[in-house]
């Protein structure tokens, strides 16, 4: 579908380096990265607004790097949604038909399912400037939509709403996903949004994708400390691996030992990281789990939070976990208590150092 | 707080009511030279009359004339990097810091160098005629009229542009389409300033095109001569002539910009 082959592209004193991306027909796709990481750059060059040094961009296989903006055939939903203040909803909504000079026959059908599935039918006659943020969100997604884009293309739209909205309207874009087929590339430096959303996802950093893969994957096993520190993971301790053994690696963290799963070409020297949701809390000594790894450890503070709480222990080594609320209240959880810590094999990542 | 929030208040009102007394107090003084059948019979006389329409005829083409050159110029100053924008940008402000006089004079100089003066030998007669009085306003109001418009341009998002162009506009289709009806209302103000500048025009004019009576004699070149002529009577009639329409077409201005707008 879209593929970023070798792109550098400069704007202003920021570069953009060797990008290489693919989308597939039908994935959604986010590019994450923290603020000036060269998300907007990026997308700015897929819609044809910067014009790459080097490499080449194709959409359905055609080569579009020097196609103009307007002849790409793409949707794009900026982050301040960029609708058109002097034009009505109805009148944005149709600006792009009546810009590609499709006839109302033409356009009006998929308009009207857009407006129907999104339930702006009653907006129709405003002006844009009198919406509120959620109507806003769902004018500037049907307009983009409207003339049926090969690729749409999303700039942080959520990223400015409440909490409830956002989740409703990621639900929304979800069902028309569903419903429509389409492509879409998202930008954001919103992890959550990005795991909710995507399929795959790209991490961008410094104006260079670092990671690319499945989401679960990426989240799950960073290939770098800086991309581990970019996705929140919240323990991540300097090891050393003991032994490997039919795949498995021991490493010793600290004054504990754990087993992971050994990656390709792992060395002695390693980054152990694991996620504060993958480690599970029992009291005492615990229970008989198949988990390869309990570890005793105490309770060195409780960190509030929403939904999950955070529990920082000292398991020979500063070990970061994350419960629920009933299951905190449950275990009446304080600082100084003895737990045990348990945690599967395949969710202690091991990132191999760099001598 | 509250004793310096009034203090402030107290003193930008009185600057703001300054401003009234001294531009309301130079009106009411014509008061004191005014006389009714004197402005009447200047009303109705053939000169005035002449000169009241060759200067909204003058100011009206100039104006256009500036605008045609101005908004293009503008929008790419506001839009585009390219080499000589600076100076340019620069070079905006020259009618203010150059007094009409010495641009009127300029002007006449260049007519007078080889180049000048095959333009006036094959192309048209400048000096001494309605094209110079029209060139001499266009010269100074373009400069305020680019500067004007390209405010207007550069409060229009270039993300807007970025947005219709991805929904299929050409650059074109989205200037005329989202830039220029998003920036009309400081097109209309540009336009009714430097009209009303140009209306005003004297230094220049009257260096390129002299004040002959029924030929290029424009209202400010009417009131010069009357008071050179030391008609004072007559003179303060062709000032409110003159306050009359610039005010008119501001009040005009307001109204099409809007409540609170600035023009």
């Amino acid at each position: 579908m879209l593929e970023l082959k070798s792109v550098t592209v400069s704007a202003g004193n920021f570069r953009l380096q060797d990008i290489d991306l693919t989308l597939a027909e039908g994935e959604c796709h986010a590019v994450l990265g923290p603020s000036g990481s060269g998300k907007t750059t990026l997308l700015n060059t897929v819609l044809g607004v910067l014009s790459p040094e080097r490499g080449r961009i194709r959409l359905d296989g055609v080569d579009i790097t020097d196609v103009s903006v307007e002849r790409r055939g793409l949707g794009y939903v900026p982050q301040n949604l960029g609708l058109f203040p002097h034009l009505s909803v109805r009148d944005n909504l149709a600006y792009s038909p009546r810009a590609r000079g499709l006839s109302r026959t033409q356009f009006q059908p998929m308009v009207d399912t857009l407006v129907e599935a999104t339930g702006i039918g009653a907006l129709l006659d405003r002006q844009t400037t009198t919406l509120s943020s959620g109507e806003r969100q769902r004018v500037g997604l049907v307009r983009a939509l409207a003339s049926q884009p090969r690729l749409v293309l999303l700039d942080e739209p959520f990223t400015a709403l409440n909490e409830s909205l956002r989740r409703e309207l990621w639900w929304l874009m979800r069902e028309l996903r569903q419903q429509h087929g389409l492509t879409v590339m998202i930008v954001t430096h919103d992890l959550t949004e990005a795991y909710f959303l995507a399929d795959n996802v790209s991490v961008l950093l410094e104006g260079r994708v670092i990671q690319q893969g499945e989401k679960a994957a990426v989240y799950g096993r960073p290939v770098s400390p800086a991309v581990a520190h970019f996705l929140g993971v919240e323990t991540l301790q300097p090891g050393r691996v003991m032994i490997v053994k039919e795949g498995l690696a021991t490493v010793e963290v600290g004054g504990a030992q754990l087993l992971a799963i050994a990656p390709p070409g792992v060395r002695e020297h390693v980054l152990v990281s694991i996620r504060g949701e993958d480690v599970i809390l029992q009291r005492g000594a615990g229970e008989i789990s198949s988990a390869r790894n309990r570890l005793p450890a105490r309770v060195v503070s409780v960190q509030p939070g929403s939904p999950l709480m955070g529990v920082e222990l000292d398991a020979g080594f500063p070990l970061f976990a994350l419960v629920t609320r009933p299951a905190y209240e449950e275990m009446n959880l304080r600082p100084g208590d003895p737990v045990t810590a348990i945690i599967k094999a395949p969710s202690v990542h091991l990132i191999v150092r760099t001598p | 707080m509250t004793m310096r929030s009034t203090s402030l208040r107290k003193t930008t009102i009185a600057s703001a009511l300054s401003v009234l007394v001294l531009y309301g107090g130079l009106i009411l003084s014509l008061g004191w030279f005014f006389d009714g059948p004197v402005l009447r019979d200047a009303l109705v006389s053939e000169r005035t009359l002449f000169s009241v329409r060759l200067s909204l005829l003058a100011a009206t083409v100039a104006t256009c004339l500036a605008m045609l050159l101005a908004i293009p110029a503008a929008y790419a100053l506001s839009r585009y990097r390219f080499w000589g924008c600076e100076l340019i940008d620069t070079l905006l402000e020259l009618p203010l810091i150059v007094s009409p006089a010495a641009l009127g004079a300029m002007l006449l100089i260049f007519f007078n160098n080889p180049l000048g003066v095959w333009i006036q030998d094959h192309i048209m007669r400048i000096v001494f005629t309605f094209a110079g009085i029209v060139l001499a306003q266009f010269v100074t109001i373009l400069g305020i009229a680019t500067r004007l418009l390209k405010i207007a341009f550069d409060e229009v998002p270039t993300e807007l542009e970025t947005v219709a162009r991805t929904l299929g506009a050409t650059p074109c289709h989205a200037f005329l389409t989202v830039t220029l009806p998003l920036a009309r209302r400081g097109v209309i103000a540009a336009f009714i300033l430097s009209w009303a500048k140009a209306l005003g025009e004297f230094g220049a004019t009257i260096m390129i095109a002299g004040t002959m009576a029924m030929r290029t004699e424009t209202l400010p070149s009417a009131i010069y001569l009357r008071l050179a002529s030391a008609d004072i009577e007559g003179t303060v009639a062709l000032i409110l002539v003159l306050v009359f329409i610039g005010l008119t077409a501001l009040f005009i201005s307001r109204r099409l910009l809007g409540k609170g707008a600035h023009a």
